[in-house]
């Protein structure tokens, strides 16, 4: 589903964000990049996404190698990729039905579709009966709910998410990380970025270590460190 | 497709909400823009009027010597017959008393030269109306021969220096008008996009995700650019709007005149001002297009 190619990405000469990376990720699996802020997992995450382009390396996404493809086909790529965000990225004035149908709005779904799908995927992610509220009457836990469900109603093969439980207590942030496997479960690759410790090892799952941008551990079923 | 079109009217109609006094400022610096473009483009055409009026009436004089006998006066109202329906339309002698009379029309702001003029000095004047179709150059010529050819003639003067200032007149309005439109069109494209760019940088977030969740660029972009179309649309009818009415007010103005003033030329009639405003209303289209688009291609990675 993934693979990345001796990938180097840096943002300036003395700044090397990611250096010579290599992995590759099958259909399904469950991945943690982790690693200090500054390792190199995020701007990983936005190699993936076609938000940065490397200095060097090839990204290959579901078959193609994302680097060469041309700008106008980027869009149709992004909209096999979920993003979950620490900051949940949701829009204020947008009521939580609202943000969810905004996917589905943007990349052109018939109306009746969007009605059909966005409760299912609300009630997915426990909050059906929320649909009428905005971000702010929602708690810190919620919204990220709201973020993944806008994430996953497009039914991506791959969601990526960059310290999903960051702004959480660790009770929410666990409830999210349920979530984020059961969507694992219904075959969308997961690859998130985090620092949380607690998380890492009790999911158990696969893990990428970072380290100044370099790769320095890829163990299955690993812990944080 | 149709959840598409509603998305984008929604989008275009939430955006110009947001920001409603770049809004209406940058409809009323088009509006201004475009009228005085229109304005510009009904001037010329008056002016178009006023020369070709003039070009078919153009008057040739031929001032004779004071003191000049009957048989100089002669030879040359024979010359002005031999002319006749070819050059020459028709001609009246305007002998001492009509010259005097004439000379203290034209000289009444100017005493002095008006003392001067006596029955003794002054110059009479064959007044001559040219032939229909009858060229400049044509009449020109004709002049050069009265002058080096006729007996006692003073000098021969055509309208053409008239028609040269009326020309000068029209090049000059017509220079500072377009100056001015040109200018204010900038403007108006301008403040559009600046309008286009502030709007964009509000929904930067939103703009965020539309680009994470797969929305292509020219999804994004044409909310932001039917608001530029609208915005020059909208200063465009606004603009039509106040041509309608200062071209009614000036056709009434005018109708007061004098008849001989030669304002009445200036008055555009017919469907030229159905095809101004059209014009005005394209041109609106384009600069908010304009605008607009520029904006909404440079700004989209905000």
């Amino acid at each position: 589903m993934i693979r990345l190619d001796n990938v180097t990405k840096s943002y300036a000469a003395d700044s090397v964000a990611v250096r010579d990376a290599s992995f590759e990720v099958e259909k399904g699996e469950f991945v943690f990049l982790v690693g200090p802020s500054g390792s190199g997992k995020s701007t990983l995450l936005r190699l993936l996404n076609r938000e940065e382009r490397p200095e060097r390396g090839e990204v290959w996404v579901a078959g193609r190698n994302i680097v060469e493809m041309p700008p106008s086909r980027v869009p149709y790529l992004r909209r096999n990729i979920g993003n979950v965000f620490q900051d949940y990225k949701l829009l204020p004035n947008k009521t939580v039905f609202e943000n969810v149908a905004f996917a589905q709005e943007v990349i052109g779904k018939p109306k009746h579709e969007i009605r059909q799908q966005v409760p299912t995927v609300l009630e997915l992610v426990g909050l059906s009966g929320k649909e009428e509220r905005f971000p702010h009457q929602l708690s810190g836990g919620e919204q990220q709910r709201v973020s993944v469900a806008r994430a996953f109603v497009n039914r991506p093969l791959i969601l990526l998410a960059d310290e999903p439980t960051g702004n959480l207590d660790p009770a929410t942030g666990e409830g999210i990380m349920r979530l984020l496997d059961r969507i694992n479960r219904t075959g969308t690759t997961v690859l998130m970025a985090t620092h949380d410790q607690r998380i890492v090892n009790t999911m158990r799952k696969r893990v990428i270590q970072l380290d100044r941008g370099v790769i320095v551990r890829d163990q299955a079923r690993g812990v944080y460190d | 497709m149709w959840s598409r079109v509603a998305y984008t009217l929604r989008e275009t109609w939430a955006s110009s909400q947001r920001n409603v006094t770049l809004t209406v400022a940058a409809i009323i610096t088009s509006a201004v823009s475009l009228l005085i473009f229109g304005l510009t483009l009904l001037i010329q055409h008056g002016f178009d009027n006023l020369l070709s009026k003039w070009e078919g009436g153009v008057e040739m004089i031929v001032f004779m010597q004071a003191g000049a006998t009957d048989e100089q006066r002669s030879v040359v109202e024979s010359a002005l017959n031999q002319q006749r329906g070819v050059v020459v339309d028709s001609w009246r002698y305007c002998d001492v008393a009509c010259s005097l009379a004439e000379a203290e029309r034209l000289f009444a702001g100017d005493p002095v030269t008006l003392d001067l003029l006596t029955e003794a000095n002054i110059p009479t004047q064959f007044k001559v109306v040219p032939a229909e179709g009858t060229t400049v150059q044509t009449l020109r010529a004709l002049k050069a021969d009265y002058q080096r050819g006729l007996p006692n003639v003073l000098s021969v003067e055509l309208a053409e220096e008239q028609l040269d200032l009326i020309g000068r007149l029209q090049s000059f309005v017509g220079l500072y008008t377009t100056g001015m439109w040109i200018s204010l069109m900038l403007a108006a494209t301008l403040l559009i996009w600046n309008t286009i760019r502030t709007a964009m940088f509000a929904r930067r977030r939103e703009i965020e995700v539309m680009k994470l969740v797969g929305a292509t660029d020219w999804f994004i972009r044409i909310p932001f650019m039917l608001e530029g179309l609208f915005q020059g649309v909208l200063g465009g009818l606004a603009a039509c709007g106040a041509l309608w009415f200062i071209n009614g007010r000036w056709a009434a103005g005018v109708a007061e005149f004098p008849v001989d003033s030669g304002f009445a030329a200036l008055v555009v009639t017919g469907n030229y001002l159905s095809v101004v405003m059209a014009i005005v209303l394209v041109f609106g289209a384009v600069v908010g297009t304009v605008g607009s688009g520029i904006a909404a291609s440079r700004f989209l990675n905000i």
